[in-house]
């Protein structure tokens, strides 16, 4: 089961592939230091720009970027006590009153080696965990993928909190996106209204660089932030190796904290702030002294950087098996997977082993060289990318966003698809409408619908057929357990605060 | 009770019934297999989008205030019709005129006004661009349809 991933290892280091990790960690990093941009906008940005690429350059350059931005994060949160991406808010906990008494260094250095750690165990993970499942995928037919393609939706939907109502609405959106173009059967348009551009469906890259690229850089324009200059000199950076012994006790930490971003990775619908929440508090928790967290413990710092790095990988095992991202960054990579012809499921592991195994390879080289170049001295540099003028950056990003959605096709009618997605997108999250279950709708939609058709075609028009085996019957109990479990767990909370008083 | 009616979710609501009923008029003339997903979504946005408006309008009524969408809003329309006519300029003008012009516009329009750093910033992106896409990989931009007629 694992010989795959040996062979797969020599291609890893070819030149080309393993530079597109080293440039994706850097870009990373870059996009992650900037409050406003995240990994998902990059991602978003970039998998346009990979069409012409080699899958495992593309995956090596996608891979880099969310190892590098979820560490990235940590610098303004350490420096400026902006969180550069959601994940790194509790790093902003200790990091920030670490940088005030003038071990901002040292506060950098706990996260970019906590990070690399977190991003070495999420890697491991998903190679242990990944093969295995897809072996058990293999053997689901057409109702029982149905079901799985239904169970991801339930869990994106309603696990990530929030409105139910609205996660539907998103879940329906993006399903109904997914039915615009030719009938897969019949070959009749749909929706199309004559547009020939619209028979192959809209793809999935104008779908995410509207909805992901298009209101953070709006965001951008609309509240210019203004930073304060960050000078390197007042890091009190010293030698990463230097600095490591004074990290020797922070094992517990590491490890604790790893195993609960794997398994909030693994978990779909929740996200790397969850993981760096949860894992802070518990290292709070059990700490001799929790009087001194929130005044500069490094171990505050340690115990979310792990974990929001220990759900990278592990958010690509439910993807990569089963199609169901864990986070939205996963969910946006399979995009990026679909762009290459790679159909995230259980045939991916035998169709392109190379690729997949490839991949996994990646995550866990990205891991590891954040420690190089996010060390004392990378740290340095970019934390002055802080200083860099955001409207200057919007209008850069706006003209990526044209020259990526236009090089698909080679036509401005995608430009105009993904700028009226951009619109929807923006009020989307305004109004506090989750994004990754259009995505994740779009990316199911298809599939749940082929699916359908071919069980009921087996059946003969009978739906019994969708519930007649025992696989199906636990992958419904699953998708009810889904839906109605958030429900009961909150009666239970208002109950308990009722009687509360 | 217009200014119920005005409540952000509200109006999005109804936009979502609205457009989600339109697009059943071509749905029903679909095979009924072709239309199954697209009619169960479409049925699904309208029920859903009433249920989103009945809750809000339940908000207002409790006086709870509405949704903010944006502390600046003539900011965000500004931001949004400068890439729309960045777009429609990319069309019609071509690629590489609307670029000079759209990046240090917008920089400058949104708060950065260094000339030597607006110029070297634009120089730099398109010369990037020029090098890596249409003399590295021979990928072609609007040329500009007014030209081409």
């Amino acid at each position: 089961m694992y010989s795959d991933l040996l062979h797969a290892l020599p291609e890893v280091m070819g030149l080309s592939n393993f530079a597109a990790v080293i440039i994706g960690v850097i870009a990373g990093i870059v996009v992650g230091a900037m409050p406003g941009l995240s990994a998902t906008m990059a991602i978003s940005v970039l998998v346009p720009f990979t069409f012409g690429l080699e899958p495992l350059v593309a995956l090596g350059l996608m891979a880099g970027i969310y190892n590098g931005a979820m560490y990235g994060g940590a610098i303004p949160a350490v420096l400026l006590r902006i969180p550069g991406t959601p994940a790194a808010v509790a790093t902003t906990f200790d990091g920030y009153p670490m940088a005030r008494k003038g071990e901002g260094g040292f506060a950098l250095q706990v996260a970019v080696v906590s990070s690399a750690i977190g991003g070495i165990a999420s890697a491991f993970a998903l190679m242990l965990l990944a093969p295995p499942l897809s072996k058990v995928t293999l053997l689901f037919g057409p109702s029982e993928v149905f079901w799985v393609a239904v169970f991801g939706l339930a869990s994106i939907i309603f696990l990530l909190g929030g409105n139910p109502v609205k996660g539907l609405i998103s879940a329906c959106f993006g399903v109904f996106v997914s039915v615009i173009g030719a009938d897969p059967i019949y070959g009749t348009d749909r929706f199309t209204f004559g547009q020939l551009e619209m028979l192959d469906g809209i793809n999935i890259v104008i779908l995410l660089v509207g909805l992901y690229a298009l209101p953070p850089v709006i965001d951008l324009l609309e509240t210019p932030l203004k930073t304060d200059s960050v000078e390197s000199s007042k890091l009190g950076t010293e030698p990463i190796w230097k600095a490591m012994p004074r990290m020797k006790g922070f094992w517990k930490t590491w490890l604790r904290s790893s195993v609960f971003g794997i398994w909030i990775g693994i978990l779909p619908g929740a996200g790397g702030s969850m993981a760096a929440f949860m894992s802070y508090n518990e290292a709070r928790r059990t700490s001799k002294n929790p009087e001194k967290w929130g005044e500069g413990e490094p171990e505050g710092v340690a115990a979310s950087e792990t974990a929001n790095n220990a759900d990278t990988a592990s958010a690509l095992i439910p993807a990569l098996t089963l199609g169901i991202p864990g986070t939205a960054v996963a969910a946006v990579m399979l995009g990026g997977l679909l762009v290459h012809g790679l159909q995230p499921g259980p045939m991916l592991f035998r169709e392109n082993p190379d690729v997949v195994f490839g991949f996994m390879w990646q995550f866990l080289f990205g891991a590891i060289l954040l420690i190089l170049l996010g060390g004392s001295l990378a740290t340095n540099s970019f934390a002055r990318l802080l200083n860099l003028p955001r409207p200057l950056l919007g209008s850069v990003i706006i003209v990526l966003m044209l020259i990526g959605v236009y090089s698909i096709h080679g036509r401005m009618f995608d430009v105009y698809l993904m700028l009226g997605f951009g619109a929807v997108g923006w009020v989307m999250d305004k109004l506090k409408f989750p994004l990754p279950p259009v995505v994740l709708g779009l990316i199911l939609g298809g599939f749940a619908e082929e699916n359908l058709r071919l069980a009921l075609r087996i059946g003969r028009g009978d739906w019994g057929v969708l519930f007649q085996n025992t696989t199906s019957l636990v992958l419904v109990a699953l998708t009810v357990a889904v839906v109605v479990g958030p429900i009961i767990k909150r009666r239970v909370i208002d109950r308990r605060k009722e009687a509360e008083g | 009770m217009s200014h119920r009616l005005s409540r952000p979710e509200t109006l999005t609501a109804l936009g979502i019934v609205a457009v989600a009923a339109g697009f059943l008029v071509p749905a029903m003339s679909l095979r009924p297999i072709s239309a199954l997903l697209p009619i169960a979504m479409l049925v699904g946005l309208i029920v859903l989008a009433v249920i989103l408006l009945l809750m809000d309008q339940r908000k207002a009524a409790a006086g709870e205030p509405a949704q903010q969408m944006t502390k600046s809003p003539g900011r965000v329309a500004g931001a949004f019709a400068l890439i729309v006519v960045y777009a429609l300029a990319t069309d019609f003008i071509g690629f590489y005129v609307s670029t000079v012009v759209a990046v240090p516009l917008t920089a400058f329009l949104f708060g950065f006004r260094h000339p030597l750093g607006l110029a070297l910033a634009t120089a730099i992106v398109v010369g990037a661009i020029w090098l890596i896409f249409d003399f590295g990989m021979s990928q072609d931009f609007p040329a500009g349809r007014l030209w081409a007629a």
